[in-house]
């Protein structure tokens, strides 16, 4: 609306400091963001959902997945501007990453961040494989002699 | 711009109330986050207190130096007897109990002149800024649910003392969509690190929504309505404040509007054309540049026609780049000998030397040569 507002210029006034920015020595100083709009959590002007007018986020939901898109006709009405898929977790994952992959990189939307998009949701369901117990450890030396006699 | 785009009134329930009203000019005006951090700055310190040790500490005792031939420094030392005091430094400020190094005087330069224009622009700009929702979020408001940014409400909400109770003032800010600021300052209630804590700041926390009204036609009765709820702040829109409009410099505060406020911006700062009706002489700044889109400017019919073409392929070669060994690596050994490919094709390094193996000597041959 305010027509002389453009995605770059808020991404110059916002690269230095922003509220989803994590800034920290550790780490060689990388920057991260905070950005649930940004599929990389990379502090970027690519990845920076906030500051583009059409941006993807790929959340973990409770063993499933929600994929948030931003519209762009209207980025003056936030809460009109977010459409959110959420699958669940019977969905099968392929199925995710076409779902995903089709979003970003069909109709001319962000074809520039489907691999990382794709990759997200594939992290996101390995980290919701259940978890497998470890093995009991196998008795040895001593013990297992022990083990052995007592049968 | 084929029509001045329009913003939405909200009624008090946070439903469109069907009005709307032409966006003022101040919201098209340059975002300059160099000025309004340099204007900010001048701004923050004209509301400093002066502070000074005192004119006496260190210096209240009579000490004089001993001169030399005492075998002791020269510094002024405290006369008498009876007591430790006696005969220690005094005055200097690596002394204990001396005065400090240089003390404070209440006559530093605590203020900052800044010139109106510039404070003008910053305001101006600020007030742009927060327009723009993608800077409100960068600014940390959490404005995901509001409608429509800018947020204006019906000023029938507030108008003849209609909203003078904080409980409220609550409901109307949760109905637009900025419960979750609300949340979100009083979550972020901290104890400050520091001396602060003895000298009345005892707690930090972040900013709300600003809401910015008319006093003329919504009267002051909603300012009472909002100053007890955590981070939310008010002000007449007559007389805006940078340190309120980008508190810390950072641009995008979240303003709530009331709609005869919203209306009253135009005869606040005028258009670029035409002089405020309040201020002196003053018009806004206008853009440098008419599209700040980057992107659609290198795209442009315009300049991609005037651009020559690039130079080179479209794979560069590498140059510099490490050696490789032609005896392992095929394709440096084919830049290098060119019948390296007929010469493996042809198996020429498998075949057996030409010939064959030499034949046998004949029978006779042999007899003859060993015959003795």
């Amino acid at each position: 609306m305010a027509t002389n507002i453009s995605n770059d210029l808020v991404w110059q006034i916002t690269r230095n400091q922003n509220s989803y920015l994590v800034k920290r020595n550790s780490g060689g100083g990388t920057q991260f963001s905070r950005d649930p709009l940004n599929v990389l959590n990379k502090h970027s002007y690519k990845y920076a959902g906030y500051a583009n007018n059409k941006a993807i986020g790929v959340q973990g939901t409770e063993n499933g997945v929600a994929v948030t898109t931003k519209k762009p006709t209207n980025p003056q009405q936030p809460a009109k501007n977010i459409v959110t898929v959420t699958y669940g977790p019977s969905t099968a994952t392929r199925k995710i990453y076409k779902g995903v992959a089709d979003k970003t990189a069909k109709h001319g939307y962000r074809a520039d961040i489907r691999e990382e998009a794709v990759a997200r949701v594939s992290a996101i369901r390995r980290s919701q494989l259940p978890k497998k117990d470890t093995p009991a450890q196998k008795p040895r030396g001593a013990k297992a002699r022990k083990a052995e006699e007592s049968e | 711009m084929a029509s001045r785009p329009t913003v939405s009134i909200a009624t008090a329930e946070g439903k469109p109330s069907g009005a709307s009203h032409p966006l003022p000019a101040v919201f098209s005006a340059p975002i300059r986050p160099d000025i309004v951090q340099q204007v900010h700055v001048g701004m923050a310190k004209n509301k400093r207190q002066p502070y000074a040790v005192s004119e006496k500490a260190g210096e209240q005792t009579s000490a004089e130096s001993w001169g030399t031939g005492r075998a002791v420094a020269r510094i002024p030392r405290v006369s008498g007897g009876g007591t430790h005091r006696a005969g220690q430094a005094a005055f200097g400020n690596q002394c204990r109990s001396g005065r400090m190094f240089a003390p404070t005087k209440v006559w530093r330069k605590w203020h900052q002149k800044v010139n109106v224009g510039q404070r003008r622009f910053a305001t101006a700009s600020a007030l742009a800024a927060s327009a723009s929702p993608a800077l409100l979020f960068a600014r940390g408001h959490r404005v995901a649910n509001v409608a429509e940014v800018p947020l204006v409400i019906e000023s029938k909400t507030f108008e003849n003392a209609a909203l003078t109770k904080t409980k409220a003032a609550i409901a109307l800010l949760q109905a637009v969509g900025a419960g979750p600021e609300l949340v979100k300052v009083q979550k972020s209630r901290k104890l400050r690190a520091g001396k602060g804590k003895l000298r009345n700041r005892r707690f930090r926390q972040r900013r709300g929504p600003l809401v910015v009204y008319n006093p003329e036609t919504d009267g002051k009765d909603l300012v009472k309505a909002f100053r007890n709820i955590p981070g939310v702040e008010t002000s007449p829109v007559f007389s805006l404040n940078l340190l309120q409009l980008a508190p810390g410099g950072h641009l995008g505060r979240f303003v709530v509007w009331t709609s005869s406020a919203f209306q009253a911006l135009d005869q606040v700062y005028g258009t670029t054309t035409t002089a405020s009706a309040l201020k002196r002489d003053y018009l806004l700044p206008s853009n440098l540049v008419a599209n700040a889109d980057l992107s659609r400017l290198i795209n442009s019919s315009e300049i991609q026609s005037v651009l020559k073409a690039p130079k080179g392929e479209a794979r560069t070669k590498r140059v510099n780049v490490q050696k490789k060994n032609p005896l392992r690596n095929k394709q440096v050994m084919l830049r290098l000998n060119p019948y390296a490919a007929a010469y493996s094709k042809q198996k020429l390094g498998q075949q057996s030397v030409e010939g064959g193996k030499p034949t046998a000597p004949a029978e006779a041959f042999l007899s003859t040569l060993h015959e003795n």
